[in-house]
C-alpha cells in the first residue's frame, strides 16, 4: 500500500514568479526509506513540507496529495498529528517544554491520552532510544545529538506510521549525526516507518536508503536506487554530483563500466575491479599528489604563536586548553580539526582575545596581547582579527543586507563614496550581489555565511577566525567559500579555521592540525596528515589508500585512476 | 544526606509548606516561636549541611537582635518601663519581648523558606499549578525551558559580537549602550525567528486539539497517604488550639500567657510533631535503611 502518492504538484510562494514545486509525481510505499536530495534552494524542504497539511507553507498549490490512499486534506488534524511525525533542523527550536520526560509526553497530552497510556508509551520509547538514563534530567543539560535524538523519540512516541525528516543533521556533529541516522534507520528496519528525508551527508545516508529522489530546480530529476541514481548523475553530468559521497564522485571522474559505488567499501572494491597498472602502489611519490606550492616564504615573523598555553573557564573546573603551542604564518589558511568538547572553539577564542589564558603567551602580529602594560598595542592589534561564529545571524542588526553592510562602517571616518566603494569590493568578493535588498534572515545557509562574511571583511582584517563555517552547507556553498577563501589568503590574509569537515580541510587548508584534549597532537601539510592517519582521513583516501596511499581527496584519486589505468 | 521527604508527593509537599509558613507568622507564642525556629533550623541543616549554619549566625542572627534592638527605641507600649531615654521615651519590657519574638518569626519564616525552595523544585510547583489551570502548566514549563536558554543566547551573542570588536567591553559609554543594545536587538529577532520553527513542531505534535491532557510523573501512593493523613490530623489539632486562643499571647498593654493546661500541652506538642515531620521522617528513612544494610 502506498504512504504517499503524490500528482502533479505544483506550488508558488506568494510575490513570487518562479514555481518553488513544479508537477511533482512520487509515489512512497509503505516502510520504504527514501532520501530526497538536491542544491539548497531547489525545493526539498517546501516538498517535504507539503507532506502534513499544518507545516505546508502559504501559496499557489495545484495537484493532489494522497495520503494511505485518500487525499491528505481529509484527514483531520488528529490522525495527520499522530500519523505523520516530522523532525526538523534545528534540535533546540523544536524543544518546548523544560523536562525529558515532559517533552517525551507533550504529543500524548496533546492527542488526549490518559496518564496510563502516555506512560507506556513513553516508557517504550525511552527504552527502545536507550535514553531511560535522561528520563529525569533537563533538556538543557543534553548536548546537541541528544536533544535531536529526544525529538526523534518524542515524535515516535506518537507511533507515526510515516517520519519525514528534514535535513536532521544538519547542526550535528559526524559522531552524533551517524548516531542519529543509524537510529532512523533502526526505525525503518524494526518498526517498519516510512521514512522520507532531506539529507546533506549522504555518505551515511545513501547505503540505507531504499530510493532516492533527486530534486533541481523544483523538478524531480531523478527517483532510483541509490546506485542508479549515482550512474545516472554521471551520464546527465549534472553538477549535482558535488552533494553525492566521495566514491559516487571518484566513479563519475573515471571511465569504468562497472556498477555505481556508494560506500567506501563498495569503493574499494570497485577499485580493486579496475584494471589499474599492478606496479602503481609501488611508487607513492608517482602518484601526483603534490602539496600544492608552498606560499613564497616571507620575512614576516608569524602571525599568530601560541606559547604553552593554558586556559580553564572557572577555577574549579578541568582545563579546556592545556599546554597549546602554535604558529600560523602570514597569509597561512590552517585548518583545525577534531572531536567534539576538545577545545578547538575554546583556543579559536584565545586567539581572538576574547578568553585570556591563565599561563602561556599570546603573540598576534608580533604583540603580545597579554601584557598588561600594552593596552592600546593590544587594542590595535585585536582590532585586526575578525572572527566568524558558528551562527552567522548573530551578526545580523539592519533589514537588509545592504544596510548591514553599511553599519559596521558607522563608526569610521570613510566618506560616503569610499564606503560604498568598500561595500561594493566586498560584494563582489562574496558574490552578495542580487542578494542586498533582502532580510539576512530570509537568506539560505549559505548565503547567510556569505553575508556574515562579507560584514566581517569589511572591518579588513589581517587575520580571520572561522569556527564550523562549513556547517549544515551543501557542497556548492563550499566549493564557492574555498574560493572566497582562496581570493583572502592570496592577499595576505591569515585564515584560522575548525571545523569537523575533514573533507574540506584536506582539499584547501595549507596546513592541518589535530586537536586532541585540549592541545595539538600533530600537524602537517593536509597531504601528509590525512594518508599518515589510518581512521581520522577523508573518505576517499579510506576508499583508496590500499593502492593509492598518498591520495588524499577526491581530485587526487581521480587523478591517479587515469594515470594508471 | 539525600532528603526523605522531597521525595513525597508535590501535594504534601506543599501543604505542609503553606502549613507551617502560616503558623510561624500567625501565631507569637513563645513556645510555637521556639518550636518552629528549632525545627526550621534543624530541617534546613539537614537539606543544607554545615554550610547554612554558618549563613545564619553571620547574618540572620545578627539581623534578629538588631530588630530586638530596634523595637523598642520606637515602640513605648507597655507598662513594665525599664529606664527612660534621652529624649524621654521609656523603654519597656513588653516592647522587647515583643521585637524579640517578631526577630524569631521573622527568622523561623526566612528558614522555612529557604527549605521550600529546596524542596518544592520548578517540576512539583509546574505540575501542581498544572492541575488547578492545566495551560499554565505548560506555560511555566515553556518559561523554565525558554528563561535558561535565552541567558546561554545572550552569551553567546555578545561573544560573537566581541568577535568582530562590539562589545559592552569596547569603547566609550555611548559605544558602550549602543553595543548592548544591539545585543539585545539581535537577542530579540533570534528569539522571534526561532520561534517559529518551535510552533511548527508544537502544531505538528497536535499543540491545540480540543482535550489536551497533563500527563506527570508524580502519584499519591500509600505512604502519601498516610503521611498526608496524619498531617491533617495535626492541623486540625493546631487550629482548635487556635480557636480556643491558646496558641497566642498579649504582649500590651502588659504581657499575659494562656494558661497551661492539658489541652495546650496537646496543641504543643501536635505543633512539635508537625514542625519535626520532615526531620523525622528524614532520621526513620535513615535508619530502616541501615537497618536493612546491616540486616543482610
Amino acid at each position: 500500500m502506498e504512504a504517499y502518492q503524490i500528482r502533479a504538484l505544483s506550488f508558488t510562494y506568494p510575490l513570487r514568479e518562479k514555481p518553488a514545486l513544479k508537477k511533482i509525481n512520487l509515489t512512497v510505499k509503505q516502510g520504504e526509506f527514501i532520501t530526497v536530495c538536491g542544491k539548497s534552494g531547489s525545493g526539498k524542504s517546501t516538498l517535504l513540507r507539503h507532506l502534513k497539511t499544518v507545516l505546508t507553507p502559504h501559496g499557489k498549490t495545484q495537484g493532489e496529495i494522497f495520503f494511505q490512499g485518500r487525499p491528505l486534506a481529509e484527514s483531520d488534524r488528529r490522525t495527520q498529528a499522530a500519523s505523520i511525525g516530522f523532525v526538523l533542523q534545528n534540535p533546540d527550536n523544536q524543544i518546548v517544554t523544560d523536562k525529558v520526560w515532559h517533552e517525551l509526553a507533550f504529543g500524548l497530552e496533546s492527542l488526549g491520552m490518559d496518564n496510563k497510556t502516555i506512560r507506556l508509551r513513553v516508557a517504550e520509547m525511552a527504552s527502545f532510544f536507550g535514553i531511560q538514563t535522561w528520563f529525569r534530567k533537563n533538556v538543557a543539560e543534553l548536548s546537541g545529538g541528544q536533544k535531536q535524538l529526544l525529538n526523534l523519540a518524542s515524535i515516535m512516541a506518537m507511533q507515526p506510521s510515516v517520519l519525514v525528516l528534514d535535513e536532521p543533521t544538519g547542526q550535528l556533529d559526524p559522531i552524533a549525526a551517524a548516531d542519529f541516522l543509524g537510529t532512523v534507520k533502526k526505525i525503518n528496519r524494526e518498526l517498519g516507518t516510512t521514512i522520507i528525508m532531506t539529507e546533506h551527508r549522504l555518505e551515511e545516508v545513501l547505503p540505507m536508503s531504499d530510493r532516492v529522489v533527486v530534486m533541481d530546480e523544483g523538478e524531480i530529476i531523478i527517483d532510483d536506487t541509490p546506485r542508479r541514481a549515482g550512474e545516472r548523475l554521471k551520464e546527465m553530468r549534472h553538477d549535482l554530483f558535488l552533494a553525492m559521497p566521495s566514491p559516487v564522485q571518484i566513479y563519475a571522474g573515471v571511465n569504468s563500466d562497472l556498477p555505481c559505488p556508494i560506500t567506501v567499501q563498495d569503493g574499494r572494491q570497485w577499485l580493486n575491479a579496475l584494471p589499474i597498472n599492478a606496479r602503481a602502489h609501488e611508487a607513492p611519490a608517482a602518484q601526483c599528489c603534490q602539496e600544492p606550492a608552498p606560499r613564497p616564504n616571507t620575512k614576516r615573523p608569524p602571525d599568530i604563536q601560541l606559547q604553552e598555553i593554558w586556559f580553564k573557564y572557572d577555577r574549579d573546573l578541568p582545563d579546556a586548553v592545556k599546554d597549546l603551542s602554535l604558529e600560523v604564518a602570514a597569509g597561512q589558511f590552517y585548518g583545525i580539526v577534531g572531536g567534539n568538547g576538545t577545545g578547538k572553539t575554546t583556543a579559536l577564542s584565545i586567539i581572538g582575545g576574547i578568553l585570556r589564558p591563565y599561563r602561556g603567551r599570546v603573540r598576534i602580529l608580533g604583540q603580545d596581547i597579554l601584557k598588561a602594560s600594552a593596552a592600546n598595542a593590544r587594542e590595535q592589534v585585536l582590532n585586526r582579527i575578525a572572527m566568524l561564529p558558528q551562527n552567522p545571524q548573530l551578526l545580523f542588526v539592519k533589514k537588509t543586507v545592504e544596510l548591514d553592510l553599511y553599519e559596521i562602517l558607522a563608526g569610521t571616518r570613510l566618506s560616503q563614496e569610499e564606503k560604498r566603494q568598500k561595500v561594493q569590493d566586498v560584494c563582489a568578493l562574496t558574490e552578495l550581489d542580487g542578494l542586498l535588498k533582502m532580510h539576512p534572515y530570509d537568506l539560505s545557509g549559505g548565503e547567510q555565511q556569505r553575508a556574515a562574511l562579507a560584514k566581517v571583511l569589511l572591518r579588513e582584517p589581517q587575520i580571520l577566525l572561522l569556527d564550523e563555517p562549513t556547517k549544515g552547507l551543501d557542497g556548492h556553498f563550499k566549493i564557492k567559500l574555498a574560493g572566497i577563501l582562496e581570493k583572502l589568503t592570496a592577499r595576505g590574509v591569515t585564515v584560522v579555521m575548525v571545523s569537523h569537515d575533514i573533507e574540506f580541510c584536506a582539499c584547501y587548508a595549507d596546513v592541518c592540525a589535530l586537536f586532541f584534549d585540549g592541545g595539538i597532537i600533530t600537524q602537517n601539510t593536509p597531504r601528509a596528515f590525512f594518508s599518515g592517519n589510518s581512521f581520522y582521513t577523508t573518505a576517499a583516501n579510506r576508499m583508496a589508500r590500499h593502492i593509492f596511499p598518498a591520495a588524499v581527496t577526491i581530485e587526487d584519486v581521480i587523478e591517479a585512476c587515469r594515470n594508471n589505468l | 544526606m539525600k532528603d526523605a521527604f522531597s521525595t513525597f508527593h508535590p501535594v504534601v509537599n506543599f501543604t505542609y509548606f503553606t502549613a507551617v509558613l502560616l503558623f510561624s507568622m500567625f501565631f507569637m507564642h513563645p513556645v510555637f516561636l521556639g518550636v518552629s525556629l528549632t525545627c526550621s533550623f534543624l530541617y534546613s541543616t539537614l537539606l543544607k549541611g554545615k554550610k547554612i549554619i554558618r549563613f545564619n549566625l553571620l547574618y540572620l542572627l545578627p539581623c534578629m537582635l538588631l530588630m530586638a534592638v530596634i523595637n523598642p527605641a520606637f515602640n513605648h507600649a507597655g507598662v513594665t518601663i525599664l529606664f527612660y531615654l534621652k529624649n524621654g521615651n521609656p523603654v519597656t519590657l513588653e516592647s522587647i519581648l515583643y521585637g524579640l519574638a517578631a526577630a524569631a518569626m521573622f527568622m523561623a519564616v526566612i528558614l522555612w523558606f529557604s527549605c521550600y525552595n529546596a524542596v518544592m523544585t520548578a517540576d512539583k510547583f509546574v505540575y501542581l499549578f498544572g492541575r488547578i489551570i492545566p495551560a499554565l502548566s505548560l506555560v511555566l514549563s515553556m518559561v523554565l525551558r525558554f528563561v535558561p536558554r535565552y541567558k546561554v543566547q545572550i552569551q553567546v551573542i555578545s561573544t560573537a559580537q566581541q568577535g568582530i570588536g562590539r562589545n559592552v567591553t569596547n569603547g566609550n559609554i555611548f559605544e558602550r549602550a549602543r553595543n548592548g543594545l544591539q545585543i539585545l536587538s539581535i537577542m530579540t529577532t533570534w528569539a522571534l525567528e526561532n520561534a517559529i520553527e518551535t510552533a511548527d513542531s508544537m502544531k505538528s505534535r497536535g499543540y491545540g486539539l480540543p482535550g489536551r491532557t497533563s500527563f506527570s510523573i508524580f502519584r499519591f501512593d500509600r505512604r502519601d497517604q498516610t503521611v498526608f493523613g496524619a498531617m491533617l490530623l495535626l492541623v486540625v489539632i493546631i487550629l482548635a488550639g487556635a480557636a480556643a486562643g491558646y496558641n497566642t499571647m498579649r504582649f500590651f498593654p502588659s504581657l499575659k500567657l494562656p494558661p497551661p493546661d492539658a489541652f495546650s500541652f496537646g496543641v504543643y506538642c501536635a505543633y512539635l510533631a508537625l514542625c519535626l515531620m520532615p526531620v523525622i521522617i528524614d532520621l526513620a528513612e535513615e535508619l530502616k535503611w541501615k537497618h536493612i544494610r546491616s540486616g543482610l
